[in-house]
């Protein structure tokens, strides 16, 4: 499912709603996409600098995708034109403070509970971006090795990881921005410029002469589960083309996706990376894959249907097909499909194990 | 027990329940004031209860939240049938499958 549109600009300061809204807002600009509100992103970005007890940039210019703004910054640094990295003075140092404060107010178990039910919820999907956005960097721009095929070279690398470490995430830092801006907490007047970026644009570099902000992406799509999830195209895209291909969180090449459309039971088998064939199964249809390979049901019982598929050179697929308990509005049940280990001998075996449960345990009185 | 979709309640006998989730804070209710079980980042589904009651998230990678109903309660889902739940403590479970390597939440 596609993710577009740009989250209402609740302020946390405006805001008098619940700690629920304030996490419902920070959700929504992590994954907010479409182009950057550059007018409000700026004032940020120098009120962020005056916070700091710093002078504003002299200039702001815009990228369109992380990637081109380490390459920008790469040339400017080159040129001599940016100054020293401001980021621990704009960014980490009111930061800390705010977690300081925070952390004296509510004690060591206080602002454990605090930061579970606000930045908890959303580290671990925004962070796993920022992760995914950071090897993506890399792997296009770092030079080839000129001595080892197919690795990078070291010192080419190290210098755009080096780049990426003075970035401030913008919206992704929405997990951080949600535990210091609750309704339960005062606003903390000297994040306000790092929460106005945040709500309005990318990531940004900040320099003592000048600060680079990224434009957000056009395009996100994740599971259900908040993982980059797409098999039609990209995953996450910028502007400029910078984007990740990914099935349910794991990373594809581009050109894979492509060849998913097209796909036999013969080549699936034929695909020689374990993970690859995974993601091509889960795509063809685990059921169309035991039909059209005249795999037989191993066992069945009140639970569901366990299916094994015997791979070569690879562990047995071994999967619970599970009926739902609730009717489609068309009076149909949707069956869904489960992989479980390996060594599983029942359905009910299978279908206790998703839940972490033994097969005895496992005795639901209600299902829907 | 009582499963709705990807997520199992299972009945926890009072004595059961680990002495400092007395003392936990509780999650959160969403903006409607339901007490949140499992979220869809994208359709914004959730399995829910209604009315009085408290939800505790236990850490851990499936850190079952427990759930405590003083008067018993409704699960709720947009795309599944509500279940009544007696009074009581409940381990909420959510599905997860085998992943080769790995283990991954299922999110259907």
């Amino acid at each position: 499912m596609a993710e577009t549109g740009v989250p209402v600009g609740v302020g946390i300061q405006e805001d008098s709603g619940s700690a629920a809204t304030d996490l419902a807002h920070w959700r929504a600009v992590a994954a907010a996409t479409g182009p950057a509100d550059r007018e409000t992103a700026e004032a940020g970005v120098r009120r962020a600098y005056r916070d700091a007890g710093l002078t504003e940039p002299v200039r702001i210019l815009w990228a369109d995708s992380p990637r081109a703004a380490v390459t920008l910054l790469v040339r400017l640094a080159g040129d001599d034109e940016l100054g020293s990295s401001v980021r621990d003075v704009v960014r980490n140092g009111p930061w800390a403070e705010a977690r300081e404060r925070l952390h004296a107010r509510l004690g060591p178990s206080g602002w454990g509970a605090h930061w579970n039910a606000t930045g908890g919820r959303l580290w671990n999907t925004t962070q796993m971006l920022v992760d995914r956005i950071r090897t993506g960097v890399v792997e296009d721009l770092a030079a080839p090795s000129r001595t080892v095929a197919g690795a990078r070279d070291r010192r080419s690398e190290t210098a755009i990881r080096l780049m990426l470490l003075d970035a401030v995430f913008g919206q992704h830092e929405a997990a951080w921005l949600s535990a210091f801006g609750s309704s339960d907490t005062e606003s903390d007047s000297r994040l306000d410029g790092l929460a106005q970026v945040a709500r309005s644009a990318g990531w940004w570099w900040p320099y003592e002469r000048v600060a680079v902000v990224c434009e957000r992406p056009t395009e996100l799509h994740r599971d259900e589960a908040g993982r980059l999830d797409s098999a039609t195209g990209p995953a996450l895209a910028f502007p400029d083309g910078f984007a990740l291909h990914a099935w349910r969180g794991m990373p594809v090449p581009a050109d894979f996706l492509a060849g998913l459309a097209g796909l036999t039971p013969q080549r699936i088998r034929d695909e020689e990376n374990a993970e690859l064939r995974r993601v091509m199964l889960e795509h063809f249809g685990y059921d169309r894959y035991l039909t059209e390979s005249g795999a037989e049901p191993v066992h069945r019982d009140a639970t569901g249907i366990l299916w094994r598929v015997q791979l070569p050179g690879d562990e047995d697929v071994v999967m619970v097909e599970v009926v739902n308990s609730t009717p489609e509005p068309d009076g149909t049940h949707r069956t869904y499909w489960l992989r479980v280990p390996p060594r599983t001998r029942t359905a009910r075996e299978g279908v206790a194990w998703t839940f972490g449960l033994q097969a005895d345990a496992y005795e639901p009185q209600r299902e829907t | 027990m009582y499963r709705q979709g990807d997520v199992l309640i299972v009945p926890l006998a009072e004595g059961a329940v680990p002495a400092h989730v007395r003392d936990a804070q509780d999650e959160p209710r969403d903006a409607r004031g339901r007490l949140v079980l499992a979220l869809g980042e994208v359709t914004g589904h959730a399995h829910a209860v209604v009315g009085p009651g408290r939800l505790v998230r236990e850490p851990g990678p499936f850190g079952p939240l427990l759930l405590q109903l003083p008067d018993g309660g409704r699960v709720v889902h947009e795309e599944h049938a509500a279940i009544p739940l007696p009074k009581g403590w409940f381990r909420v479970i959510r599905q997860r499958e085998y992943v080769p390597g790995s283990v991954r939440i299922v999110a259907d």
